[in-house]
């Protein structure tokens, strides 16, 4: 029977503590430019022009229908090709998730504004409105309430994503995790404490969005 | 932006790339077989009275769905073969891991689609006799399976996706065949383009099929999940 022992992951917080800062730093700015740019696309997908609809449903579909890990590996080993210089892990990781945040929440986007009657736009038209501040003072208001859940679910998702950076050796969680447990050779130890910090810090944010699906439900 | 695309070198390892497409669409049906497998019984579990049967089975659901999928890859390759004191290949450690993971997600699909069968017919199986388990493969399931199929294709083209984590295990997948075939050509650029095509001439026709299976059972007035 194999015995636990997590005295050499105590002993040396430097590394996981090193690796959360650096998940950290790549989700928050994933998460904030995915956001962003999202909303544009958003709008680019809800547009009826056809030279803001097209590329807009060409970036969703490209980003929501590969791998993420293809999509990081591309942005670290080709585009450097196309730029005439090479990335560093940072950046690749941060071009893919933010790309993938983006064309997610872009649909999300547009799910909450197509869900709200027509009666409100026309609302907005009838106290003499133009379309920027129809969306900005009556749709988008009353939308975003409508996607908070669907939002965290994608930020959960996204937070589990960032491991995938680990591939191209940015030093994040898993991949401090990994250093660790070769130098060490406990990779119980290392894995499962990874394991259990996703749990634990995603955890009541899976709960949270329940409740609020439920709540939504109930009205 | 002076950079001339050549694809020959790709071209000329096709072959290599193919295999690695063949890896991932088997792998993909073997964790999808065995994932709906699992997935029902552990969703029959997660149906039980007991409390004692439920929260932990439940918890379980939670954990796997909760935690990220290459951590749990990672755990199952380096973690698991000391645990038990057996050499896993990396072909199993994927198998394994994919498996379980999609029977989590499975599992909570089979539950709420067995959920929506409305209680009316539990009770017409129940008058006529019907012992529980007629009445889940007679009755219940066949209603619900129907409203489960988006959900269902949902999760397979998912899983798709998250084969390309094999890779870092070195299993031969479409992702690990192109970083080989890219390291020996130097074409990263076309290798990786090429990859990301082949994987989206793949999906994309899943998906699509995903949202008409959603528009189709949402016309005859069903609830998807």
């Amino acid at each position: 029977m194999y015995e636990f022992n997590f005295d050499q992951i105590l002993q040396n917080p430097g590394f996981l503590w090193r690796g959360l800062q650096n998940t950290l730093a790549l989700y928050v700015a994933a998460l904030g430019l995915g956001l962003v740019a999202g909303l544009v696309v958003g709008m680019g997908r809800y547009s009826r022009r056809a030279w803001l609809n097209w590329p807009a449903t060409a970036f969703v579909e490209v980003f929501r229908n590969t791998p993420v890990l293809v999509q990081m590996m591309w942005f670290f080993f080709a585009l450097p090709m196309l730029l005439g210089q090479p990335l560093t892990a940072y950046a690749a990781a941060l071009l893919a998730l933010t790309s993938n945040a983006a064309a997610n929440i872009a649909e999300i986007y547009r799910g909450g504004i197509q869900s709200l009657h027509r009666s409100q736009w026309e609302a907005g038209k009838a106290l003499g409105m133009g379309y920027g501040q129809q969306m900005r003072r009556v749709i988008l208001p009353q939308a975003v309430r409508r996607m908070i859940p669907a939002f965290t679910n994608r930020a959960i998702e996204l937070a589990k994503m960032t491991t995938l950076a680990s591939s191209i050796a940015y030093a994040e969680l898993l991949y401090e995790a990994r250093l660790l447990s070769s130098q060490y050779f406990n990779p119980i130890e290392a894995f499962t404490t990874v394991a259990l910090t996703f749990f634990v810090v995603l955890y009541p944010f899976v709960l949270l969005v329940r409740r609020l699906e439920m709540d939504a439900r109930a009205r | 932006m002076g950079y001339t695309w050549d694809f020959r070198p790709v071209w000329a390892n096709l072959d290599i790339l193919w295999l690695g497409v063949v890896n991932t669409l088997w792998v993909t049906v073997l964790a999808l077989a065995a994932g709906l497998a699992i997935g029902l019984a552990v969703a029959l579990l997660r149906l039980q009275r007991p409390w004692i049967v439920r929260a932990p089975v439940g918890f379980a659901i939670d954990f796997l769905r909760i935690t990220p999928p290459l951590v749990q890859l990672m755990w199952v390759f380096f973690a698991l073969p000391i645990l038990i004191d057996v050499r896993i290949t990396a072909f199993s450690a994927a198998v394994i891991t994919l498996s379980v993971q999609s029977a989590a997600f499975f599992a909570e699909v089979f539950r709420g689609g067995i959920i929506s069968v409305e209680r009316g017919q539990w009770e017409a199986g129940r008058a006529i006799g019907m012992s529980g388990g007629q009445l889940m493969r007679r009755v219940v399931l066949p209603q619900a399976v129907k409203r489960m199929i988006p959900a269902f294709l949902e999760r397979a083209v998912e899983l798709l996706k998250t084969t390309s984590l094999l890779a870092t295990i070195a299993y031969a997948d479409l992702l690990y065949q192109a970083t080989q075939v890219s390291q020996a050509t130097f074409r990263p650029l076309e290798t990786f383009t090429v990859a990301a095509v082949i994987y989206l001439i793949v999906i994309l026709p899943a998906s699509l099929l995903v949202r008409r299976a959603e528009r189709r059972l949402a016309v005859s007035g069903e609830t998807t999940m």
